[in-house]
């Protein structure tokens, strides 16, 4: 019985580190396999340890090494690359700890340091946290956020159509639609304030619906009513 | 009840080759008597054959290979434990740590929210370039793990280059790779964000139903 209990607490005192170990292989492995040189691997892998041991995603901080490395950033850079998200990611962690949610996914984690870094306050990462109903819900939500901030809507406005859609129940294809029906908004003339004035209102009176939260009646005419062959954009002529 | 069994203690001594007291009357005698009976005895006891001390250090030996059957028979045979309640919530504490350090699933290897993918389904997206005097063009992002090349784009005669992709519905970051070595984001994308590499990433959102066309 002594031998039994002896086993079971050495397991237990081996296994902990053991783990630890064979995460921070795993990404040195993975970056080695994208080809990224030993040194540059183990650096990474170790500044990756160190966030998953803070309850930072690691893999997101892996994702930058290997896009840094394929577009032959220098090593020094991408590790400092690294590092700063590492750090963004312990801030969004805060952000969204926050909201309420003592122990966020990587996923949303790293959607709300990619948010902030697109210039989204900590304030408004907690509302769109605290507005999704489901865990799942709150990364795609921070995501497209980041996306309307980024078509140029006022990161409060970006921050109540997202949470409006949210309050209302909206489907996450719904969600996700979001900037697609902004682009078609611009591409049609419209200013990032009018915009939002019509995703917030149906500002227009109705003559050109827009979207808004809970309205499920016409959307834009650009919009496609199929998922098949469409065009992110206008053509880009290179010069 | 045997003659030995008669004896008194100081008997026993004096048999044993222990120290002893006076004996009784004709316990001298007798213990003599049964010295010399075991003395002769012992002579008549045939000597061992050597045959059979090679028998039995082979029987010896061949315990080791029962011992180690012997291992697998405690591992297999049920027994009884007795465990105090303590250890279970030391083991259960044990376990989700365990569970909580394991490496987590490799599969989200593109940044943004692919681990969130909330919607099992793709969406055929086009991608289109410009670009005549390029030798070749191609798009890499998150959704290829950044691979100059994964999804290299084809080129017309008027120079437009162009590829298709079945991407999943969510977040996406990407960029265009002009003859092996040129980054160019996509200025028609959704949005373009820092790549914090002094760079931009061009963004889109793809819904289920699709990206706006232009």
């Amino acid at each position: 019985m002594r031998t039994i209990r002896a086993l079971l607490a050495g397991a237990v005192v081996v296994a902990a580190p053991a783990l630890l170990v064979a995460q921070e292989n795993g990404v040195e492995a993975r970056l080695e396999a994208r080809g990224l040189p030993a040194s540059l691997a183990h650096s990474v892998a170790a500044i990756a340890a160190g966030a998953s041991a803070r309850g930072i995603p690691d893999q997101p901080l892996a994702d930058k090494a290997i896009e840094g490395w394929a577009k032959r950033v220098p090593a020094d850079r991408i590790l400092g690359a690294v590092r700063h998200f590492a750090d963004e990611m312990g801030n969004a962690r805060d952000a969204v700890r926050a909201a309420g949610v003592e122990a966020p996914s990587g996923a949303v984690i790293a959607a709300a340091a990619e948010a902030m870094r697109g210039g989204m306050k900590p304030e408004q990462v907690r509302s769109v946290v605290q507005a999704a109903a489901a865990a799942d819900i709150a990364a795609p939500g921070l995501s497209v956020a980041a996306a309307l901030k980024a078509q140029g809507l006022g990161g409060e406005q970006a921050v109540k159509i997202v949470v409006g859609a949210m309050r209302n129940h909206e489907s996450m294809a719904q969600l996700l639609d979001l900037p697609s029906i902004a682009r078609a908004m611009h591409d049609e003339g419209l200013s990032p304030g009018d915009i939002e004035h019509r995703m917030l209102d149906g500002g227009d009176g109705g003559a050109h619906d827009g979207w808004r939260s809970g309205d499920r009646g016409s959307r834009p005419s650009t919009v496609p009513s199929t998922g098949h062959d469409h065009f992110p954009g206008r053509l880009t002529r290179l010069r | 009840m045997t003659e030995r069994d008669g004896f008194s203690a100081n008997a026993h001594r004096y048999l044993d080759g222990e120290p002893f007291e006076e004996l009784e009357g004709g316990e001298f005698a007798a213990a003599d008597r049964l010295v010399a009976d075991a003395r002769d005895y012992a002579e008549r006891i045939p000597a061992l054959d050597p045959a059979l001390d090679a028998a039995v250090m082979t029987a010896v030996r061949s315990r080791a290979g029962a011992r180690k059957r012997s291992a697998v028979a405690w591992l297999l045979a049920p027994r009884t434990v007795s465990v105090r309640p303590v250890w279970v919530g030391v083991l259960a504490a044990a376990a989700a740590l365990v569970l909580w350090l394991a490496p987590r699933s490799p599969a989200p290897a593109v940044q943004g929210i692919p681990a969130s993918r909330p919607v099992a389904d793709t969406v055929y997206v086009r991608f289109e370039l410009a670009a005549p005097a390029a030798r070749t063009v191609s798009v890499a992002g998150t959704f290829n793990g950044w691979r100059v090349g994964a999804l290299a784009m084809s080129r017309d005669s008027s120079g437009l280059w162009s590829a298709t992709a079945a991407l999943p519905v969510g977040e996406h970051r990407y960029e265009f790779v002009v003859d092996g070595t040129r980054w160019i984001p996509d200025p028609t994308a959704h949005a373009e964000v820092d790549d914090g590499f002094g760079g931009r990433n061009s963004v889109i959102v793809v819904g289920p139903k699709g990206l706006v066309r232009s």
